[in-house]
């Protein structure tokens, strides 16, 4: 949202469907919400084609660039849950799991869609914490030395499946 | 079959350009890539060399006032087959291993990982890295993991996210590629550039049917490689 906007909150209506952006002008100090109508959207839609239509509608696009793609997806995800007739309860449960990161679960053995999901959730902490070039403190290398102090859990116990390597 | 010798390339091969080749390993959403593009920036030149089911990403440096090509090839997900086809670990010279601090099964499958490089590639320096030490407030860095001193391999803690170590560990990996080139011992390594170099001289030379015989066999032996991975690549075996 860059310099004027600043965003707050983004959200989604069921019915007439529409997504909502609560963003503040900062130019004017005052709080603005913006309403993008959701058409053609039905029980069997893409989820990821309405995602990205909206991120690069350039009348939305400024309003949504701050807003995590995951959550963009989620959000649709509601709706069409909504539309299959889930209780809202249930969709929040499947979607918060499906976007969850399980640091036990072994991602070489998920189907594509799986992955793809997980990996739309770190992309959001992969963004959060970037520093890209035209950042004002990035820089191209960046070294530390980290000097460990205790043993990392993960060594202990199940070593046996490790004989030989 | 024809262009699948020409798309790949050689690494052995001394036809005046010194090249290396540096591939990454380690489970799914590790964040190899992103290391890949962090290093790189923008001054990449990605190919996608979608038979193969790999990205290669080449990167021209210079090593000790020599210039040098690198390749670094990037798994394109076939990680998620639990191999890799043997071609992605032909005639590498590096490896970086990755796991992710914040999820363990990636670390416990490290031995995996290792275990299939060295069936490939028993002598080949091998750096272990530790990704999105960002996503953790760096609280992980105070750990040390037990893998890479056990098997005696530099270890590093990075993010591809801001950066933190990325330029250091590849400058590094970059080096022991290019010294591990200079100087292997490895049998398969040895015999390789022979046959590559036998291969060149049958073909530019009239050479007596000594050299010959030889020149024939190296060329064999590259058929069968290109067949092998053809038909990884497809899928179809």
């Amino acid at each position: 949202m860059s310099r004027q906007y600043s965003l707050r909150k983004c959200g989604i209506r069921f019915d007439p469907p529409a997504l909502f952006v609560t963003y503040t002008d900062k130019s004017a100090g005052k709080t603005r919400c913006r309403t993008m109508p959701i058409r053609n959207f039905t029980k069997t839609s893409t989820v990821t084609r309405f995602v990205e239509d909206f991120r690069k509608n350039p009348r939305h696009k400024k309003y949504l660039e701050d807003v995590p793609k995951s959550q963009l997806e989620k959000l649709l995800r509601l709706l069409q849950d909504n539309l299959r007739g889930m209780s809202l309860d249930q969709s929040l449960n499947e979607i918060r799991k499906e976007y969850s990161i399980d640091p036990n679960e072994d991602l070489n053995k998920v189907d594509e869609e799986t992955l793809r999901k997980k990996k739309t959730a770190m992309e959001d902490s992969f963004e959060k914490n970037r520093k890209k070039p035209g950042d004002p403190d990035f820089e191209y290398e960046v070294e530390r030395d980290f000097q460990p102090v205790e043993t990392c859990e993960w060594d202990s116990g199940d070593s046996g499946s490790d004989a030989d390597f | 079959m024809a262009d699948l010798r020409a798309s790949v390339p050689e690494y052995d091969k001394e036809d005046g350009e010194y090249k290396v080749k540096v591939i990454c390993l380690g489970d799914s959403a590790v964040g190899k890539s992103k290391l890949v593009e962090r290093f790189l920036m923008d001054g990449y030149q990605p190919q996608q060399l979608s038979t193969y089911a790999l990205t290669l990403f080449r990167y021209q440096t210079e090593v000790g006032g020599k210039d040098v090509c690198v390749d670094f090839w990037d798994t394109a997900g076939q990680e998620r087959f639990n191999n890799m086809h043997p071609s992605y670990y032909y005639q590498a010279h590096c490896c970086i291993l990755v796991f992710d601090v914040t999820r363990k099964v990636t670390y416990k499958n490290l031995p995996n990982w290792f275990k299939e490089l060295r069936q490939y590639r028993p002598e080949i320096p091998c750096l272990v890295c530790a990704n999105k030490i960002d996503d953790v407030d760096y609280k992980v860095t105070q750990k040390s993991f037990n893998f890479a001193k056990k098997h005696q391999l530099p270890f590093y803690f990075v993010s591809a996210s801001d950066g933190t170590n990325v330029v250091k560990m590849f400058r590094e990996a970059i080096q022991s590629a290019v010294g591990y080139k200079e100087n292997t011992t490895d049998f398969t390594d040895l015999v390789m550039r022979e046959l590559e170099n036998l291969d060149d001289l049958s073909l530019s030379n009239d050479v007596d049917s000594g050299v010959d015989t030889a020149g024939n066999s190296a060329e064999t032996h590259t058929d069968e490689a290109d067949e092998e991975q053809a038909e990884g690549a497809t899928g179809t075996t």
